[in-house]
């Protein structure tokens, strides 16, 4: 426990004494910021639904570029041995960077709290709707990081890592809009593995067990890959 | 033992472990189907947006309890129109909802402009539109019994009915039985199977679309019907279109008893024509003469265009501005002071410049008022009518609320003006509801979605344009900017 | 402190090490030498837990590496290579973040990261930012952190690579004051560092241990002891006087070394006596005669080969 909580705050004073964060926070609130903007515009609905789904495919593409650096630059610069031949479990050192950059996108959807003030002080957004919704992208996040760290582990090269992680979460996107090629009844099974159906109650204001179910499983089963890899880094 | 730390070895980190992974991937899997097995679910919306009511989820228990397939389709909303958004969105949510409560609803969302051949081949012309269908059975909603647009301007909100639509569908599906819609027969009236421009096909075509059978109720030819006439027991309305002759005493005495019984009659007529004395008996009269209007159908002078009253059978005509086209009128006059028992209803009536034209102006050729001999209007073309059992009334007490519509035109049913006027198939679909007690397809079920909007000035927009694409992204990079630097100071 | 017994690791085909065994004592020293590739660093990997081995077995400091990797982790400190330091940091934000990994008390932290930097000369450069170090305080940080828990095992895989020559004596003196206290493990290029600080020396080549044992033993191991002998034989053929010496049966080789001969002879035998009686009976004068044992260079040299080195 105390190992997480020291990697956690290592890796997010490694974030904010760079100007990483920043440029990440910059880069992803000027995405979400379009999405939003276009969504009001376009619809003149005070909700966040037409922001949400843009947002997390955004997410999917700027969230390994987050993870990419962990395990990757600590193979490159050594770290990785001292983490490792400290008396701390790699798991601890995995949940650590998890929450690190979990840690890094509830900033960044914090930051997206001014839409929310926008909405509120023109019109009359949905409370709960408004609640679920960051809920159901926090664990979207949480998916991504630990897809990002699961392609991080994999090599030590940063850039591969991040374009890996891109392709390594792209198919949960793809899957649920592929019913010209499967077909209608496929789709429906293809459903299940996609992302943005499960995101989809979320944004109506539900909360579905199954849902958290899909994210919490696919979060576990991406943090448990990346623990494997790294076992087997060592005796491969 | 070495044999036993050299397993252990293996075990973790040899090809073994491989398998292990896949086991726990797998794992994952089974655990996940469980969970989508064994949802549980809360809606935190405020407007509970998302819960079905008690009272459809009841219908799509029932709707499966056959096991048979029920497919909902629906139809995209014109493209490019104001809500389009929004109707499409809230379609595919009833429509997910459905799917999400029911393994033997199949639902469909098709997009109205890009498979054209699909709504051709279901019969659909409208955007928007709903179809229920369950084996042979179908029910069809149209756009505007499942949208509503409320209020105007600033304050305009569109409100979603889906809901309720289906929920009316599936009502309609589960009771199975037709219902059945008597037309009486004998007096010289319009007849259902006559197929010329004054006959009633397709008002019968329109209603069996509807589930109504149109049946002629003919009490002197009718052979089953011998002795003393009576309407029958499953008439769930009887329809009486412009009687040439008057009708016996008998038929009289049935048509009050079965007003008495909680019956529900139209009644329709053309200048000239004899009156049922039930007519009499509820204080509405006729006065002679033929309706016009300076707003009339051009070229016809006594074709007055209708304006709608406050009765829900009018509601979306009224909003959609559809034009009901009537033809050579007869006054419809209820006096000012009714029994109690009676609730009168407007439905529809000419307007501020219409009158009872009794100088023969047809003749002349001009539709002109003429203050000395005509009557000035407003004049109510149609009405509707509720009698409340008891009372001293004419409906028994214990029995149901009796409808009655009163109607100074019969030729707005013929299959003439079916097809000229653009709201009289649906005004004649939401008498026959109304008419029946279906109008609660007209009620609201639970509550409509509604949009909440945002009202937004062009200066409005600018300025959250310049807080969320500039001063935001920027305040976050200057952040950064500004720790580099003091890093690199150190 | 220290017991490898028979460790073998192998990536794939590979073999990186092979049945590698020795043993140190508490509060040693042992050199850890050998070409590169040779397999020093995969040992020490699998010493400190960050490898499992194939086969054999490893106690560090009483418990086995592999069942009990955590207690092994806590009680050694380890300079890998290339010290592991986070760029973006700053040397006292490092220092804490190891303290925390390494579980130090709250309390002792702030202590303890302290003492450790005055003791390898960091003092005053806590915040400095690691990436803007240059390679002999980067070195430092990284020794710092493996004292960090004051383990009773170091393990330092090149700890001196890269230093300037007065920092080397700086890191030199650093760790000749940690033995005793610590059991240390210390991987080198550098021959006479091991000669300084060394009792005990092991050899590894080709992943395989080519000699091992105390710095003496290794030497005489590696090159037996010879002779260097000096006669005044007036008027004789020098190759007459290396024939004389070479007739004696204490003696097994003799080359003409410069002015003098060099001598071999068997191991524990000694020639000299031999010899010097042999010139008296002859009337020649003896100018030396005496035993030379190679350096640790010549040692390594003569084993890894000129090509290795």
């Amino acid at each position: 426990m105390t190992a997480t909580f020291a990697i956690l705050k290592r890796e997010l004073l490694t974030y904010f004494v760079s100007p990483l964060a920043y440029v990440f926070l910059g880069v992803f609130l000027f995405l979400a910021g379009v999405f939003f903007y276009l969504g009001i515009a376009l619809t003149g609905e005070a909700s966040l639904r037409v922001m949400l789904g843009n947002v997390s495919i955004s997410l999917m593409f700027v969230l390994p570029m987050l993870t990419m650096r962990h395990f990757a630059e600590e193979q490159k610069t050594g770290t990785f041995e001292m983490l490792m031949t400290s008396p701390v479990s790699p798991v601890a050192i995995l949940v650590g960077k998890w929450l690190a950059s979990l840690t890094l996108c509830l900033v960044m959807l914090l930051g997206t709290g001014l839409f929310v003030a926008i909405l509120a002080y023109y019109g009359d957004p949905d409370w709960g709707v408004v609640a679920t919704s960051y809920l159901g992208l926090l664990l979207t996040c949480g998916v991504f990081c630990a897809g990002g760290l699961f392609a991080s582990s994999l090599t030590d090269d940063q850039v591969a890592a991040g374009m890996g992680g891109i392709v390594l979460l792209m198919p949960l996107w793809l899957v649920g809009s592929a019913s010209s090629l499967v077909g209608e009844e496929w789709q429906a099974r293809l459903d299940h593995l996609a992302l943005l159906p499960h995101l989809r109650s979320f944004t109506k204001g539900v909360i579905d067990t199954a849902d958290i179910a899909y994210f919490a499983l696919l979060t576990f089963g991406f943090l448990f890959l990346t623990f494997r890899t790294l076992e087997s880094r060592r005796w491969r | 033992m070495a044999l036993s730390r050299q397993w252990r070895r293996r075990l973790a980190y040899g090809g073994n472990a491989t398998l292990v992974t896949g086991l726990v991937l797998a794992l994952l899997g089974v655990v996940y189907g469980v969970a989508d097995r064994n949802r549980a679910r809360w809606d935190l919306s405020s407007d509970s947006t998302n819960q079905l009511q008690p009272d459809t989820l009841k219908k799509l228990e029932l709707l499966a309890a056959d096991g048979q397939e029920v497919e909902v389709i629906a139809f995209s909303s014109q493209e490019g129109k104001a809500d389009t958004f929004f109707r499409d969105r809230a379609m595919k949510d009833l429509l997910a909802e459905l799917d999400y409560h029911s393994a033997t609803v199949k639902t469909r969302f098709v997009d109205f402009d890009r498979e054209r051949l699909t709504a051709e081949s279901l019969g659909v012309t409208e955007y928007g539109h709903l179809v229920v269908r369950r084996g042979e059975q179908r029910v069809d909603l149209k756009a505007r019994e499942i949208f509503r647009n409320q209020g105007t301007g600033a304050d305009r909100s569109l409100e979603f009915l889906g809901e309720s639509a289906f929920s009316r569908a599936a009502a309609q599906l589960l009771s199975n039985r037709r219902k059945v819609i008597y037309t009486l027969r004998g007096h010289g009236e319009l007849d259902p199977d006559e197929r010329g421009p004054g006959g009633l096909s397709e008002l019968k075509a329109l209603l069996d679309q509807e589930n109504y059978e149109l049946k002629p109720l003919d009490f002197f030819f009718d052979r089953e019907r011998a002795g003393a006439p009576s309407v029958p027991t499953d008439a769930a309305a009887l329809l009486i279109p412009r009687p040439k002759a008057p009708l016996t005493d008998a038929e009289e005495d049935a048509l009050i008893t079965y007003v008495a019984s909680g019956g529900a009659v139209g009644i329709f007529w053309d200048p000239g024509a004899p009156l049922p004395d039930l007519v009499e008996r509820l204080g509405v009269t006729s006065p002679e003469g033929v309706v016009m209007d300076k707003l009339r159908v051009f070229p016809y002078n006594d074709r007055p265009v209708p304006v709608y009253g406050g009765h829900s059978l009018v509601e979306d005509l009224r909003e959609e501005r559809i034009v009901t086209v009537v033809a050579h009128v007869a006054p419809v006059r209820v006096p000012e002071e009714l029994p109690g028992w009676i609730t009168p209803s407007t439905v529809l009536r000419t307007s501020r410049d219409g009158w009872i034209d009794r100088g023969g102006a047809l003749d002349k050729g001009a539709a002109v008022y003429e203050p000395d001999i005509d009557l000035i209007g407003p004049v109510d073309i149609a009405v509707a009518l509720e009698l409340t059992p008891g009372q001293g009334g004419l409906v028994n007490e214990g029995k149901r609320v009796s409808r009655v519509l009163l109607m100074g035109d019969a030729d707005a049913l013929s299959n003439v003006i079916m097809g000229e006027g653009p709201g009289n198939p649906s005004f004649a679909v939401n008498a026959a509801r109304w008419l029946t007690w279906d109008d609660a397809r007209l009620a609201v079920v639970g509550k409509p979605t509604r949009v909440r909007r945002l009202a937004l000035t062009d200066e409005d927009q600018g300025r959250i344009r310049w807080l969320v694409l500039g001063l935001l992204p920027a305040l976050s990079v200057l952040a950064g900017g500004a720790v580099w630097a003091n890093r690199r100071g150190q | 402190m220290i017991e490898v017994e028979h460790l073998t690791k192998r990536y794939g085909a590979f073999t990186a090490i092979e049945d590698v065994s020795f043993s140190v004592p508490k509060g040693h020293v042992l050199g850890f030498i050998g070409p590169n590739g040779a397999g020093k660093t995969t040992t020490m990997r699998v010493l400190t837990g960050f490898l499992p081995a194939t086969e054999g077995r490893a106690v560090v400091a009483g418990f086995d590496v592999f069942e009990d990797p955590v207690e092994v982790k806590r009680r050694v400190g380890y300079l890998p290579e290339t010290p592991p330091l986070y760029r973006e940091l700053t040397v006292g934000e490092y220092l804490r973040f190891c303290a925390e990994l390494r579980e130090l008390p709250r309390a002792d932290r702030l202590r303890r990261v302290g003492e450790v930097m005055e003791r390898v000369g960091l003092r005053g450069w806590e915040r400095r930012v690691l990436g803007t170090l240059s390679k002999g305080y980067r070195q430092r940080v990284g020794l710092a952190q493996a004292l960090l828990h004051n383990p009773p095992v170091l393990i330092l895989d090149e700890p001196t690579s890269g230093l300037d020559p007065a920092q080397n004596v700086g890191v030199r003196e650093l760790i000749a004051g940690l033995a005793g206290d610590h059991t240390i493990i210390l991987s080198t290029h550098i021959l006479p560092e091991v000669e300084a600080l060394c009792a005990q020396v092991v050899l590894i080549n080709k992943g395989k241990i080519a000699a091992a044992g105390t710095m003496e033993a290794v030497r005489a191991q590696a090159a037996p002891a010879y002779f260097r002998v000096s006669l005044d034989a007036p008027g004789v053929e020098p190759a007459a006087v290396a024939r004389a010496v070479g007739a004696l049966a204490e003696v097994k080789v003799v080359q003409p070394e410069g002015e003098g001969l060099r001598v071999e002879a068997e191991p524990g035998v000694d020639p000299r006596p031999a010899i010097a009686s042999m010139a008296v009976g002859r009337g020649w004068g003896v100018r030396g005669l005496e035993r030379t044992i190679p350096t640790l260079e010549e040692a390594f040299l003569s084993i890894v080969g000129r090509e290795g080195a």
